[in-house]
């Protein structure tokens, strides 16, 4: 199976840590990159596109996060898809468990699946071979 | 009927019997009638009688005339024979004798029978030598004359020398034996001639001649068409010496009927017309007597009926004097009411009848009538009844009037009211029952005539509920719309015009303005009242409501509340949850990852990071309990608080942020100022806001922070505005006071201060509004409660 590319995107520092050791330890993923907004992650995306480097494969989204959140940047992404030429699976990640949330996110088609935290070393590889 | 004794017993018979009397005279006449005509038809018929027989006595004289000198003639020719048989000088003695009598055409002598002279000869020849004796119709006769010696006239017959003709022969003897014959033919015409009957009225009298046929005995008609004497109105006569017989017969019997019948027929016409004249005349008194024993009975029957309705009446009647007063007459009903007796009643007078209350007027209104003031008059009044009992009646008194002059009686009608006087106090008894029931109604009560376009009606409720009177309501055409409360007036006036046109019920809710010009609710329900199917008249309750309203208010403030404290509480458990979730699954995370390392330095790793965890856990259990705080917080103590001295507590804590960043203050509140509030949670709004204004500055210039306290809706309002970089609130409307929401790029924002500020406002019942544009500045408006 070929490695997947994944991005973190959460303002939680230490869930960032976790989540890279937890990678580590599945060693299906080939590199990882962590935003700790969506700005962060949309501006990387944008420079990526221009400099036609390797998009993600994955992306792990959190909702709540200062500057911009994950529905911001789900509204962002919107406008660079023309652009993008890869399918890219992006996941909502999050410790809420309002309904609401869980609802909103199933009005963005782009978001492949809305997962609860804690996300575990069997849930990655899950999340990664469910392609 | 004094006519009846005027008159003998016979003569009223007829005269009461008109019928009778009429067919009799009638009878009588017409008899007499008939009398006078037969009388008559005698007279006449007698003088006809005379007349006709005048006229056929004349014709037989002169038929026996014209015979008896034919018979002389005859004589005087067979003297003229000689005893030779031989008549001497015949022809110029014949000639001489014809000359004499002219009647007789031809002159014979028959020795023996035989025809032997004749004269005038000429035409006669055939004659000559015919025995007489011979003829076969005549043989009888012939011989009867020669036995008799008396002349015998045969014929008529027809004449051998033409025409028709009668013979006349006389027998002649000798030495009394018969010797022959001298015979004379007469022409009939000629007879006639002589007889005069060419002479008689032919169109009265017919005459006729027969002749006994000796052969067949039968009567034969001459100078006539006739075979037989059919009339019976004649006269006949029989001619001596011969078969004849002479007839007058009338023609015209009409003559003497028509006049008779026509005088006969008039007579009894006459007589049957002065019968029916009589008939009628006599009928004539009897009429009248029937008409006037008809009037008669009217008159009794009508006095009758006159007298029962007096009495019988069922309402009262009553005759006074119209000098004294005093009663004359009064009928069973007038005493029935009273329970008097007509004696008593007459002994006690009008006066002593009446209720107290009503005596002078009563006294009043017959004096009045009696001066001619007044016609009639009618009136209610009281009287008092035998029992004691008061008794109201309708009483109309008007005068008996005679031939014009002074009246000198009243007539005087009563009627008992006294149930409809009691139905009415009855009716009066529940108006004021029912307009005191509506002054009881806990709302106006109004009534508005639709056709007239006024207001018929406002119950006293008006006094206490808009504080105006009922009269200033129902004087002032615009009252009710000129008393709508401003911004309410164009929906109610709009809603009644509406509604006025349909004709529907409604009710809807106002607001009005009292004297005291305060503003109170209103709901007005409305009913309209229908005639012919038509709406007349809009009938209504107007109810303050103004309680109901605030405590609805209240309702929907509490509930507002309420709803909005649930839906915080539940969007907390999310925070609370989402907070601890986050950590805790962090945690877990660190411990699977433990777990399952050997590595004693990833362990050290995992533990520091677990520490971190920590930390942050407990700086969230703060927050959280920060929060917890404000929602628990139920019995905050609220008192007025100096606002200009929690300004500058604030400044003072915030004096370094303020000198670093050389923000300025414009302070809008008086330094005496009051505001009612928590005094922690004025505190830390102030800190907040004031700390956000200078934390989110403008990067391109100085802060000005401008802090205002106004009132608005009996509201403080304290104002905080800055000119720092603003929010985008299109994109940020639904984040800006939730927990953990940021919303620039300032890694210092926690999301946790406007969280904070709005949690502790809406606890104080108060609200928050921002208004903001990006890069011009934001403004936030607390409203206190």
């Amino acid at each position: 199976m070929k490695k997947k590319i994944i991005w973190i995107i959460d303002d939680d520092a230490i869930y960032q840590k976790i989540i890279e050791k937890i990678i580590k330890k599945s060693g299906v993923i080939s590199s990882h990159t962590s935003f700790s907004n969506g700005n962060e992650a949309i501006n990387t995306l944008k420079n990526t596109l221009e400099d036609n480097k390797q998009l993600p494969d994955i992306i792990l989204l959190d909702i709540n996060m200062p500057v911009m959140d994950g529905w911001e940047f789900m509204e962002e992404i919107k406008y660079l898809k023309s652009k993008i030429d890869k399918r890219i699976i992006i996941y909502m990640v999050s410790s809420s468990i309002a309904p609401e949330d869980k609802n909103k996110s199933k009005t963005f088609t782009d978001i492949y699946s809305y997962i609860p935290k804690p996300v575990s070393v069997n849930d990655l590889i899950a999340i990664v071979s469910n392609e | 009927m004094n006519s009846k004794k005027k008159w003998p017993n016979f003569i009223s018979w007829f005269l009461e019997r008109p019928k009778k009397t009429g067919y009799i005279l009638s009878l009588i006449l017409n008899v007499l009638v008939i009398l006078i005509c037969f009388q008559r038809y005698h007279m006449l018929k007698e003088d006809q009688e005379r007349e006709m027989k005048a006229v056929s006595d004349k014709i037989y004289e002169n038929i026996e005339q014209s015979l008896k000198n034919c018979q002389a003639t005859l004589v005087l020719l067979a003297f003229t024979i000689n005893d030779n048989g031989i008549p001497q000088n015949f022809d110029r003695v014949s000639k001489q004798l014809i000359k004499t009598n002219p009647i007789i055409s031809v002159l014979q002598v028959d020795p023996d029978g035989i025809i032997k002279y004749i004269h005038p000869m000429q035409g006669n020849e055939k004659a000559l030598n015919i025995n007489i004796l011979d003829s076969e119709s005549h043989k009888k006769e012939i011989y009867n004359s020669i036995k008799t010696k008396k002349i015998y006239f045969a014929g008529p017959l027809k004449l051998k020398q033409g025409g028709m003709g009668i013979l006349g022969w006389l027998p002649v003897y000798k030495d009394n034996k018969f010797w022959g014959f001298t015979t004379a033919i007469i022409k009939l015409e000629n007879l006639l001639k002589a007889s005069g009957s060419n002479s008689i009225d032919h169109t009265e009298y017919e005459f006729l001649f027969s002749n006994k046929n000796p052969k067949t005995h039968r009567e034969e008609f001459y100078f006539s068409t006739r075979k037989k004497l059919t009339e019976t109105n004649y006269i006949s006569k029989k001619i001596p010496n011969s078969n004849w017989t002479i007839y007058l017969v009338e023609k015209k019997h009409s003559d003497i009927y028509l006049p008779i019948l026509i005088v006969g027929s008039l007579g009894i016409l006459i007589g049957i017309l002065l019968g029916l004249l009589t008939m009628r005349l006599l009928k004539a008194p009897e009429t009248l007597n029937i008409l006037l024993k008809d009037q008669e009975t009217k008159l009794l029957k009508n006095e009758l009926k006159f007298k029962t309705i007096f009495d019988q009446a069922t309402i009262g009647f009553a005759i006074l004097d119209a000098y004294t007063g005093s009663f004359k007459e009064a009928n069973k009903k007038y005493c029935e009411m009273l329970g008097y007796t007509f004696e008593e009643i007459k002994e006690k007078g009008i006066a002593n009848l009446t209720h107290p209350d009503d005596i002078e007027t009563s006294l009043l209104n017959l004096k009045n009538l009696e001066e001619g003031k007044v016609q009639e008059y009618s009136s209610e009044k009281r009287y008092i009844t035998k029992s004691g009992k008061t008794i109201w009646v309708n009483l109309n008194v008007s005068p008996l009037w005679e031939n014009h002059e002074k009246p000198t009686s009243f007539i005087a009608f009563i009627k008992d009211i006294t149930q409809k006087k009691e139905a009415e106090e009855l009716v009066v008894k529940s108006q004021s029952q029912f307009k005191s029931l509506i002054d009881t109604i806990d709302g106006i009560v109004w009534e508005y005539n639709i056709e007239t376009s006024t207001s018929t009606f406002i119950s006293k409720k008006i006094e206490s509920i808009l504080g105006y009177t009922a009269e200033e309501y129902i004087s002032c055409p615009t009252f009710w719309e000129d008393h709508i409360y401003t911004e309410d007036r164009e929906f109610a006036l709009r809603i009644s015009t509406i509604v006025n046109k349909k004709y529907t019920n409604y009710d809807y809710e106002y607001r009005m303005v009292t004297k005291k010009g305060k503003i109170i609710w209103i709901r007005d329900i409305v009913n309209f009242v229908y005639e012919n199917g038509k709406a007349v008249m809009s009938r209504g309750i107007m109810i303050d409501i103004t309680v109901m309203k605030e405590a609805e208010k209240d309702l929907s403030n509490s509930f507002h509340l309420v709803s909005e404290q649930n839906k915080r509480l539940l969007n907390f458990s999310y925070i609370i949850s989402h907070n601890l979730r986050s950590h805790t699954s962090n945690i877990e995370s660190i411990i699977s990852l433990i777990d399952n390392t050997d590595s004693e330095e990833e362990r050290n790793e995992m533990m520091k990071l677990l520490k971190s965890v920590s930390n942050s856990l407990n700086e969230t259990m703060n927050h959280l309990n920060e929060v917890v705080n404000i929602n628990t917080n139920i019995s905050l103590v609220i008192e007025p608080l100096n606002l200009s001295q929690y300004i500058n507590k604030v400044k003072e804590v915030l004096s370094e942020q303020i000198k670093l960043s050389e923000a300025t203050f414009i302070i809008e509140v008086g330094e005496t100022n009051l505001v009612n509030y928590n005094s922690a949670y004025l505190e830390s709004i102030l800190y907040n806001l004031i700390s956000n204004a200078i934390r989110y500055k403008h990067p391109k210039r100085k802060p000005i922070i401008t802090i205002k306290l106004y009132k608005k809706r009996n509201k403080d309002v304290i104002e905080i505005s800055d000119n720092g970089i603003g929010i985008d609130l299109e994109k940020n409307s639904d984040k800006i006071f939730g927990m953990y929401k940021t919303f620039n790029n300032n890694v210092d924002a926690r999301g946790i201060g406007l969280f904070i500020t709005k949690n502790q406002i809406d606890s104080m019942g108060g609200t928050i509004i921002v208004e903001s544009k990006p890069n011009i500045g934001t403004t936030f408006k607390i409203y206190t409660k």
